[in-house]
């Protein structure tokens, strides 16, 4: 028998004295991988969400009723995408370029008069089957164009980033409100007990930063793990992606060592104080934040996946290899069981000036990871369950500002999921001829995200928390689930 | 209820009376279609553009921003006929003109009078709603009663009293049959009060001399000892800032700085130690900035500091529809001011009476009333408004350094724009030269001649050539706007050029005028410029890039801005006269008084912009309803109350009424927030809200008599914390008996004491304790400069906690970032009151205490002292007490010492400071360092 094995049976031994039943249940069933505990604890979960509390608050939950998506994967462009430009083609805008705009302009981020009608400054060819129309910014996501259901009638509130950001996250444009990702994550729990349920990879720091993942008066545990942020290397982030998941000094052996004899300790402790489950569960904490330590990591490398997959995702490609990075790691903590998976390409989008260029740089960063992952998720079989969302905080005016840029559009603009339960090769609402207003089949923020929430099997009206006297829900006061792109 | 009122006046009775069945059939066949095709996009149920919702006999009678959009009496006036005839300015719809015959029905429709089925309820059901009576239950609801001062009843078991406190909780108890549980150790309760007054462990000096003193008096000494020190404001100081959502930044946007928001922390602190009358508390904070100063000084310095608790919220700034911007803000003070201070969830009544307390909608416009005359921004109609910084000295001493500092800047503007004219007149020659330069410029990178040869044939300037020829040399980059000369094949080039030359100059003459005029109107005294001054003019790339790169931007052709290539161009006298300017610049600057103190705070509106308060009907500021005095809720002081007229915003009379012992909120509030500040649980256990949604008080009686001792004690917290703490009740164990268990599970009646986890603060500042490098200096900022910080760069993280010493109160908060042990140990968001943090459990927790570099630190601090003894047994002894607060027992030194020794024979690399940091990491991770008993 090795001393280790040895000593730290003596450990055990001497130091168990006479525990609470829990404790014992606990001791009993809870060897590495049992599920004893774990099915208990899910089943009182299960009855009562709010009293997750403090056992273990992730514990995977069911919805309201039959999901058509398990998880999400949301691919955020920060700074808006021109819609116009990319997936919401407007003859109007080709026949009339350069003359006035012939509404009032509502409210716009410049301050300065605006510009006349500018036309979409790339050529829309149409993809798949379906023959749905996107622009040359996409070659690569026009040949998925037949996995996506494209809305084309987004409406938000937010004229500036912050507002934007704020509402597409959290509902609110204004105040402090869980995320999206915590809502479902609060809802569903986590199918992987060594990763968070909710990852967002590269975040931006600025419009919000953390008020776009943070749990608000949710408890902590559903807020989103961030990785890295977006103003970091891919290479920066590796060594360390979840904080405190590495320990620089010691070994696992060691460090194992270290944990029987802070349990011990702890048991002991526990032994002498009767009835306070908080101890049994702290106990437990430290079990799974070694197991988390040991097996997260694998999760974060990338380098390990085929060259076949680097090269569907354009790894292997210093344009495309960040997100292709970011996109590659979605699937890969999909596969893991990670509820909620955001992944953001960082703030270039918004182009006020330099539309032509900088549309066309930002485009081709993304384009092959983002067809790269529909592809894969697809021939995995993972796009049945995963909902992928592509989308801007708002899209951009028809108008032009300063000669070759765009303004800020939150009044009709487009997004598109795929998978998840969605119509594929699907093209639901419209904007009006210029492509400002969206004028049919209206989706408003707090409609998509019921929409999103239905598709995960949750009538949004009663996915609630209640705090400081009132029920809160991801969509306020508002939402209305848009069945129609339902498959 | 304006609308209504409106909708009699214009719409007479026809709209309120039933419609006739052919009037209703009229509607629906002939006008509600239109409305639904054509109208509804903007103006439904989804979206109420201007206010307007025609989707729905409620959204008629409502009407739109500008009113009703009908006029029975004289129906032609009606706004819905003049917008859709499309002879007005305002063109409805906008895409297309309605059909002769729609704008027919519409007219015949009103002519009607505007028959619409429905419409005659919505019109009863908003009258009924006018007549305000709040039921008897809400009436007497218990928080709105005055305070009581009951009698401490009697208890059986009087050995136990040791405080009237005690008979209140016993009483209880033994209703129920239950006994409380016994004494506390003597080590655990100063642990646990070392933690409760200061969010420290007692030193090991501090325990060995309280488990020596046998005295009687022996805890009081030490409770006087822990309110005495400064450490105790840190702590109770971290509270109120809990409930005051503090934080350094906006969080919304770019997450701007408030630059001095730390003054407010530390005004915190400091009334905390100073034991600040709560009430006088409450009135600074309010309206600080009205009061006379202590001292008598002309500026308030202290008042204006404390109003930072209105001044400090989260804030979009860079909203565009800055009335809605103001008035989130004005509501989020309500909402912080409500909760902080009566426990009120007032903010719920914005859009509609609240639902469940009886505060109505225009209780919550009158509140706003205070805050919307006054103001928390410099100039909220810049882009990204303009924050407001307030001075912490006479206008005089102000206007003096702002003297200063515009003699500063009329220096350094002649500095920049002197070169700047003269390198514009040198280049002026060659920027007519466009064309001949692109030319010679491709014959050198594309047809194989070099600069020379070129620049002699053409007679062009061969330096600058070269610059040229750099610049249009195509490189990898994608240049859209030089496509088409890049693709001009050689014949074609000349025209090309020409084509180029042409824009090029067009937009040089534009350019050059706007510099002139901005330098105009720059280069005067700021008095004179009313509008404020000017930025100057920034040529935007997309307007043309070519003229953008070749002339304007950094590495331009044209472009001559470093020191070299100056000296080559500047006349010796031009130069002469730099070096006398910088010479000025640095006097200036030097001879300059340093920025005088500034706070974040707010004050009131100038009389001329003081405005009467309306309802905004469902929180919509465009749709005004009746006026909404400053007058206090109705539910507390009546429907009859005369409203506040200071001629100001009147914050100083909210505050009087808020501080006032008249008022039954107040004090309850505050006595309730102590008290669960000792016992982890409040007597009320939503200590933010007091309103039927809360919680309901566990012992009514002992707050209502804890709220009287305090209000007699001059509204003293340090007295009230000592009235608590000398109590049996916050003496007992926290070991959980079966019986408490079973007839007590949830501890409401106090039948032991709370175990509790510590705090973030605690936990940090406990474990710079143990290893005892914490650095206890006293406020200031630990961060500098302000506005926003670079995207995504490092700056605009928090200070990492992590790589810090100082307590965590002094931490720096950015609200879109803040650090991530806080997240991870329920901090909270910083944006939101928060009486009461949330506490989880969950294994990211457990990594920070394994794999932190912070805890490393610390465990090896510790570690290294303790191998400073020689004695094994007593190191394990010191390690116990300066992370547990406790000697071991014989089993645990034995225990301690067999760990490090198996681990030193376990992995034979390592060494005795590695086997004992690891057994000081083990202390510290445990339960028993992070649960207080």
């Amino acid at each position: 028998m090795d001393p280790k094995h040895n000593y730290n049976s003596l450990l055990r031994r001497n130091w168990s004295k006479p525990m609470s039943r829990r404790a014992l249940l606990r001791d009993g069933a809870m060897g590495f991988g049992s599920l004893g505990l774990l099915g208990l604890l899910a089943d009182e979960a299960k009855a009562n969400p709010n009293a997750g509390g403090k056992a273990n608050p992730l514990e995977p939950r069911e919805p309201h009723f039959a999901p058509r998506a398990k998880q999400v994967i949301f691919l955020f462009m920060h700074g808006g995408p021109s819609s116009i430009d990319t997936f919401d083609y407007k003859p109007y805008l080709r026949e009339h370029n350069g003359s006035p705009l012939p509404i009032k302009r509502p409210l716009a981020f410049a301050d300065d008069d605006p510009g006349p009608l500018m036309q979409n400054q790339w050529e829309f060819r149409p993809g798949g089957k379906s023959g749905i129309l996107v622009s040359d910014l996409f070659p690569h996501v026009r040949e998925q164009v037949d996995n996506l259901c494209l809305v084309k009638s987004m409406v938000g509130e937010g004229v500036d980033h912050g507002a934007a950001l704020l509402q597409t996250f959290t509902g609110s444009s204004t105040f402090t409100r869980p995320s999206m990702g915590s809502w479902v994550v609060y809802g569903l729990g986590s199918e992987n007990r060594d990763l968070p349920g909710y990852i967002t990879i590269k975040p931006a720091l600025a419009h919000g930063g953390s008020k776009n993942w943070s749990s608000a008066f949710l408890p902590g545990a559903f807020q989103g793990t961030a990785i890295g942020h977006s103003g970091m290397k891919v290479q920066d982030i590796q060594g360390e992606p979840i904080e405190y998941l590495v320990n620089q000094g010691l070994s696992n052996e060691e460090q194992r060592y270290e944990l029987d004899m802070l349990q011990a300790i702890n048991r002991r402790h526990a032994a002498m104080r009767q009835h306070d489950p908080d101890l049994e569960a702290r106990i437990e904490a430290f079990e799974l934040a070694f197991r988390m330590q040991v097996q997260a990591p694998e999760a974060f490398e990338v380098e390990r996946e085929p060259e076949s997959v680097k090269e569907l995702y354009g790894l292997d490609n210093p344009t495309t290899a960040d997100f292709a990075w970011q996109c590659i790691l979605a699937r890969r903590l999909a596969q893991r069981g990670v509820r909620y998976i955001q992944c953001t390409h960082s703030y270039k989008w918004d182009q006020h000036s330099d539309l032509v260029n900088k549309h066309t740089e930002n485009a081709a960063e993304v384009d092959k990871p983002i067809a790269g992952l529909l592809a894969d998720l697809k021939a995995n079989g993972m796009l049945e369950d995963t909902l992928v969302i592509w989308a801007g905080e708002f899209g951009r005016t028809p108008v032009s500002q300063g000669g070759d840029g765009r303004d800020h559009n939150p009044y009709g603009y487009t997004l598109w999921m795929a998978g998840g339960g969605v119509k594929p090769a699907f093209s639901y609402g419209a904007t009006d001829e210029i492509g400002y207003h969206a004028v049919e089949n209206r989706m408003h923020i707090h409609d998509f995200h019921a929409t999103v929430l239905a598709l995960l099997g949750f009538d949004h009206e009663k996915l609630t928390y209640h705090f400081t006297g009132r029920d809160f829900r991801l969509t306020d006061v508002a939402g209305n689930v848009h069945d129609q792109i339902f498959a | 209820m304006r609308y209504l009122a409106l909708l009699l006046l214009a719409a007479a009775s026809a709209a309120v009376a039933a419609p006739s069945p052919e009037d209703a059939d009229f509607f629906e066949k002939s006008v509600r279609p239109i409305f639904a095709a054509k109208c509804q996009m903007c103006h439904g149920a989804q979206l109420q553009t201007a206010g307007l919702d025609l989707s729905s006999a409620e959204g008629f009678v409502r009407g739109g921003a500008s009113g009703p959009i009908v006029n029975l009496e004289k129906p032609a006036e009606s706004a819905l006929l003049k917008v859709v005839s499309y002879d007005e300015k305002l063109k409805m719809p906008p895409m297309a003109k309605l059909s002769d015959e729609e704008i027919a029905a519409l007219s015949e429709w009103v002519d009607r009078g505007a028959p619409w089925p429905g419409a005659e309820k919505v019109a009863a059901i908003e009258k009924k709603a006018e007549k305000v009576r709040f039921t008897a239950e809400q009436q007497q609801y218990w928080a709105f009663q005055p305070v009581a001062d009951p009698e401490p009843p009697a208890v059986e078991n009087a050995a136990w009293v040791q405080s009237p406190i005690d008979r209140f909780v016993l009483a209880k108890l033994e209703e129920k049959g239950l006994e409380p549980a016994a004494p506390a150790s003597k080590a655990a309760l100063l642990r646990r009060v070392s933690f409760d007054l200061t969010g420290l462990p007692p030193t090991r000096e501090e325990i060995e001399a309280f488990l020596a003193d046998d005295s009687p008096q022996a805890f009081a000494k030490v409770v006087d000892r822990l309110l005495a020190s400064p450490r105790y404001g840190e702590r109770w100081g971290r509270h109120w800032l809990d409930v005051v959502r503090y934080a350094d930044s906006t969080g919304n946007d770019e997450d701007h700085r408030y630059p001095y928001a730390w003054r407010y922390r530390d005004y915190v602190i400091e009334a905390f130690n100073d034991d600040m009358p709560f009430d006088q508390f409450v009135r600074e904070q309010i309206a600080g900035d009205l009061l006379p100063a202590a001292d008598g000084a002309k500026i308030n310095q202290r008042g204006i500091v404390a109003t930072g608790l209105l001044a400090l919220g989260p804030k979009a700034v860079a909203q565009q529809d800055k009335q809605k911007m103001l008035y989130d803000v004005y509501d989020e003070q309500v909402d912080v001011v409500s909760k902080a201070f009566l426990g009120l969830t007032m903010s719920c009544a914005r859009c509609h009476d609240h639902k469940f307390d009886p505060i109505l909608t225009r209780d919550y416009y009158s509140m706003i009333g205070f805050f919307a005359n006054t103001r928390s921004f410099r100039d909220p109609s810049t882009h990204v408004s303009k924050l407001l910084f307030i001075p912490l000295v006479e206008a005089e001493k102000w206007a003096d350094y702002e003297g200063q500092q515009e003699e500063i800047r009329r220096a350094k503007f002649e500095l920049e724009s002197v070169p700047e004219i003269e390198v514009e007149q040198y280049v002026a020659p060659y920027a007519a030269q466009v064309a001949e330069y692109m030319l010679a410029a491709r014959e050198v990178y594309e047809d194989g001649s070099t600069a020379e040869a070129a620049a002699g044939a053409h007679g062009l300037d061969q330096a600058l050539l070269e610059r040229w020829v750099k610049y249009l040399r195509p490189t990898a980059e994608v240049r859209a706007h030089l496509a088409a000369w890049d693709k001009a094949s050689k014949d074609e080039r000349a025209a090309v050029a020409a084509q180029f030359a042409e824009s090029f100059q067009t937009e040089l003459e534009g350019w050059t005028k706007k510099l002139e005029s901005w330098r105009k109107q720059v280069n005067r005294p700021a008095e004179e410029i009313t509008m404020g001054i000017p930025a100057k003019p920034r040529f935007e790339p997309g307007q043309n890039r070519f003229f953008f790169e070749a002339y304007v931007a950094g590495s331009g052709p044209l472009v001559f801005n470093d020191k070299e290539e100056l000296a080559g161009i500047l006349q010796p006298e031009t130069q002469q006269r730099i070096a006398a300017l910088e010479a000025k610049v640095k006097d200036l600057e030097a001879r300059a008084m340093p920025e005088p103190a500034r706070a974040c705070g707010v004050e009131d509106k100038p009389a001329d912009e003081q405005i009467e308060q309306h309802v905004f009907i469902r929180g919509d500021y465009s749709s005004k309803g009746e006026s909404a005095p400053k007058v206090f809720p109705a539910i507390l002081e009546g429907l009859d109350q005369t409203p506040v007229r200071t001629g100001g915003s009147g914050r100083e009379a909210l505050a009087n009424w808020i501080a006032s012992e008249r008022n039954p909120l107040t004090a309850r509030v505050i006595v309730n927030r102590i008290w669960q500040g000792h016992f982890d649980a409040g007597i009320v256990r939503t200590p933010d809200n007091f309103g039927r949604m809360g919680e309901a008080p566990t012992h009514p009686e002992l707050l209502d008599w804890l709220t009287k001792r305090f209000v007699e004690d001059g509204w003293s917290i340090k007295k009230l914390h000592k009235r608590i703490l000398l109590s049996s009740a916050y003496q007992m164990s926290s070991a959980i008996s079966d019986a408490s268990a079973e007839g007590d599970p949830e501890n409401r009646l106090l039948s032991r004491f709370n175990r509790r986890r510590l705090d973030v603060e605690e936990l940090r500042d406990g474990l710079l304790a143990a290893d005892g490098s914490i650095d206890f200096t006293m406020g200031g900022t630990m961060q500098e400069g302000f506005g926003t910080d670079g995207e995504n760069s490092n700056d605009r993280l928090s200070i990492n906690p992590d790589e810090q010493i100082r307590r965590t109160v002094y931490l720096p908060l950015r609200r879109a970032n803040l650090p991530a042990l806080l997240n991870l140990y329920d901090f909270g968001d910083a944006a939101t009151p928060q009486g009461k943090r949330p506490e989880t459990n969950v294994a990211p927790q457990a990594l920070f205490l394994m794999n932190s570099q912070f805890v490393a630190e610390r465990a090896r601090g510790l570690a290294g002292q303790l191998l400073k003894q020689d004695d094994e047994d007593a190191r394990v002894r010191t390690a116990y007490l300066r992370t547990l607060n406790r000697a071991p027992d014989a089993e645990e030194i034995d225990r301690g010492l067999t760990y490090v020794a198996a681990v030193n024979k376990q992995f034979g690399d390592i060494d005795q400071l590695d086997a004992w940091e690891s057994f000081c990491r083990i202390l510290m991770a445990s339960n028993e360092f992070i649960y207080v008993d």
